[in-house]
């Protein structure tokens, strides 16, 4: 009997020691994962389509294998970004990473970068950035942003096809007469002057707030007054004229049938169609289209500046999509990490070799290459430049989608010029009031 | 003996409370906000009276037509759900004697689907230069319908009810079905046996005794109509221009622009326009049911 109980005992010890030995494996195993899992990264960086290129997610693998910490691109659709950025920064569960548009009063007004970014004026690329495109990252003397974007080539200019051109006997138009006749030309041999994604809300917006220089020059210190609520949109006739003539040119078909459900994105194809004649594109567009499509090549495709109100000023802004790192992020130091590698200037000059559109990158030393036809615009134009008004002038970005609503329902019909530059008053003074601009303070 | 028997208040109050702190109290802050300046852009929050109400009634802004809009999102899905609802009820309930749980399913499987991709699908099934649709129209010679059906102001809200329709028709129909299988079969034989036609039946026996199933489905209809956010957001995000901006989509946008005064002062009506409108649906209903 005693045998058999020590029998039974020696055989539960057995087993005790086997279970807790085993209980011992299953936490270590669980605890060692525990910390492995602990140890791997991921942020988030939520971006608008077409911010975030393909030579980045590149980088961020190269990142990824470099430091462990993985990068979860976020793209939502142009149209819905803004909105859904908000909606997170204001309700507190913003990304690790977010990008915005630079530009003073967007810092402050759509992204209140106070409270939602983290100041990374003491990391080690902020002096090698440009320091005018630093400058629109910049608020209350800290810096907010890694502007990774080709600001000082994104210069939106009219790209148009040499070929089709020279078919028909045309020559770069140079003000709004010489312009609408030839769209007139095309439409008439049965070529769409323009293609114009109207249905992306944000790219029709661009014929008015970049013709900024030209309503500088017609009126200069416009900006300045606008600024001190000095004075308004409404009433200005040189801005009446550029979108009674947008207008007009939608009305005479010459952007084609299908703008309003046209998107960006297919530009590129729309331009290498030979059906298109023209697409007010950034300065990198025809490298794009030589990427995209290689039979055309991007010595076929000239640009000229966008002669609305007869303009004939180069549209700089020195303002575009940024990244911040979101304040409320767990992996900040992870975050600064990504944003260092970035900059680094292999990684630079990486970016600028395998993004079409990019024609540079505004850091020290960052290579450039411009194409022969985009650099003798700007050469003869060294004396004719100015910054564009959605940076320029206050509570002027914060309402491009709004804006853009505004002028497709003028397309449609249903709203006039004269109340769209009312509407941008209104919705000005509306924001201006909201940030207690003293300049609004009756 | 007692027939009732009372229960003690604080058998409520644990309820009562997650009721009050999570409903009442955050719908009352919202009513108080909107006569509130209160924005993203300050921390400062000022009393302003009715400005957010007079600026959303103000002639001068779009705010009406998107209460416009909605009344006709709502009027239209209702209309279209409920007969087209019904008349697949009636087939499926006798009409139709073989499949009848496929024809179910398939009539159905639009509600499953999440509305994104209802919408991406239809974006691409409606676009004016490639999609299928006018590609099939032009394709049979009617070049003439081959319209631009998101982009046209004109047509764009009704493309947007269609496409909201065709989602939601199964769900009504099967809240309609339920309804009629539980009408008594022995009444439709009496009227048969008094020589009643088939409208006559539908009219004097299906209809009246249906009357409660149509209540449920009209209210449903009405409060999801009116707060309609998702299918526009997705298909047109309220354009082109403004031409099918609701309510909500308005208020989400107002929100997302930090315009927290004026997102919750458009909140406080739509609110309103669903207690009266719920309130009037059913005073209407209620009293047809009993003429019935």
């Amino acid at each position: 009997m005693t045998a058999t109980c020590n029998t039974t005992s020696t055989a539960r010890g057995a087993m005790h020691r086997l279970a807790l030995a085993g209980v011992s494996c299953l936490v270590f195993a669980l605890t060692g994962s525990a910390s492995f899992a602990a140890d791997k990264v991921t942020l988030t960086y939520m971006a608008s389509q077409d911010w975030v290129k393909d030579a980045e997610q590149t980088l961020a693998k190269k990142f990824e294998e470099k430091t462990g910490i993985a990068i979860d691109f976020q793209i939502l659709p142009s149209g819905q970004y803004f909105n859904v950025l908000q909606t997170k920064l204001n309700s507190g569960e913003g990304p690790d990473l977010f990008g915005g548009q630079s530009g003073v009063t967007d810092l402050k007004l759509q992204y209140n970068v106070e409270k939602n970014a983290v100041d990374l004026t003491n990391e080690p690329w902020a002096t090698k950035e440009d320091k005018l495109v630093a400058a629109q990252s910049t608020l209350g003397g800290k810096l907010y942003g890694l502007t990774y974007w080709d600001v000082l080539g994104n210069t939106w200019v009219i790209s148009y096809n040499k070929k089709l051109f020279a078919q028909y006997g045309l020559s770069e138009p140079k003000t709004y007469a010489e312009f609408k006749a030839a769209c007139q030309k095309l439409l008439d041999n049965g070529v769409q002057p323009i293609y114009e994604p109207v249905a992306d809300g944000w790219h029709h917006v661009l014929w008015f707030p970049e013709l900024g220089p030209r309503f500088e020059q017609v009126t200069p210190g416009l900006a300045d007054a606008l600024n001190a609520n000095k004075a308004t949109f409404a009433g200005n006739p040189t801005m009446l004229s550029a979108v009674t003539e947008l207008k007009e040119m939608f009305d005479l078909g010459y952007m084609g049938k299908n703008a309003l459900a046209d998107v960006y994105t297919g530009a590129s194809k729309a331009m290498a169609s030979g059906k298109v004649g023209m697409v007010l594109a950034n300065t990198g567009f025809g490298s794009l289209v030589e990427h995209d499509y290689p039979d055309m090549k991007a010595s076929d495709i000239g640009v000229f500046l966008m002669p609305l109100a007869d303009n004939q000023q180069v549209n700089i802004n020195p303002a575009g999509p940024t990244h911040f790192i979101y304040s409320g992020s767990a992996h900040v130091d992870a975050a600064k990490q990504y944003l260092a590698f970035l900059a680094e200037p292999e990684n630079v000059d990486y970016f600028i070799d395998n993004t079409p559109t990019a024609m540079t990158l505004p850091f020290d030393g960052a290579k450039s290459k411009f194409s022969p036809d985009v650099q003798a615009l700007f050469d003869s134009h060294k004396d004719a430049r100015g910054t564009v008004y959605q940076t320029a002038v206050a509570y002027v970005n914060p309402q491009w989608m709004d804006l853009g609503a505004d002028l497709t329902a003028m397309f449609t019909g249903s709203m006039g010029p004269d109340k769209v530059l009312a509407n941008i008053d209104k919705r000005r003074a509306d924001l201006a009031k909201a940030a207690r601009d003293p300049a609004w303070k009756k | 003996m007692k027939s009732h028997r009372s229960y003690p208040f604080y058998f409520v109050l644990a309820a009562l409370v997650l009721y009050v702190t999570f409903f009442i109290i955050p719908s009352l802050s919202g009513i108080a906000y909107s006569f509130t300046d209160w924005s993203g852009y300050s921390d400062e929050v000022e009393f302003v009276g009715l400005d957010n109400f007079r600026t959303i009634l103000s002639p001068d802004e779009n705010y009406l037509s998107f209460i416009g809009n909605t009344l006709l999102f709502t009027f239209w899905t209702i209309i279209i759900k409920t007969v087209f609802g019904l008349a697949l009820a009636l087939l499926l309930n006798q009409g139709v004697r073989w499949f009848v749980n496929g024809y179910r399913v398939l009539i159905y499987l639009p509600v499953i689907l999440p509305t994104l991709v209802v919408a991406l699908i239809f974006r691409s099934i409606l676009d004016p230069a490639s999609g299928l649709l006018n590609s099939a129209l032009r394709g049979i010679g009617l070049d003439a319908l081959a319209l631009p059906w998101l982009t046209d102001p004109r047509i764009a809200l009704y493309s947007v009810i269609g496409v909201d329709s065709w989602k939601g028709i199964g769900y009504i129909m099967v809240i309609l079905l339920a309804g009629l299988q539980t009408i008594p079969k022995d009444l439709y034989e009496a009227a048969s046996i008094d020589g009643a036609s088939a409208w006559a039946k539908f009219r004097f026996i299906t209809l009246p005794m249906l009357m409660p199933a149509l209540m449920i489905v009209t209210v449903l209809n009405v409060l999801y109509g009116l707060r309609v956010f998702d299918i526009v957001y997705a298909l047109t995000n309220g354009g082109p221009g403004y031409a099918t901006e609701v309510l909500s989509t308005e208020i989400f946008k107002a929100f997302s622009k930090g315009q927290f005064g004026l997102g919750t002062a458009i909140s406080s009506i739509l609110f309103l326009i669903l207690v009266v409108t719920g309130y009037l649906v059913i005073r209407v209903m209620e009293r047809q049911s009993d003429r019935e």
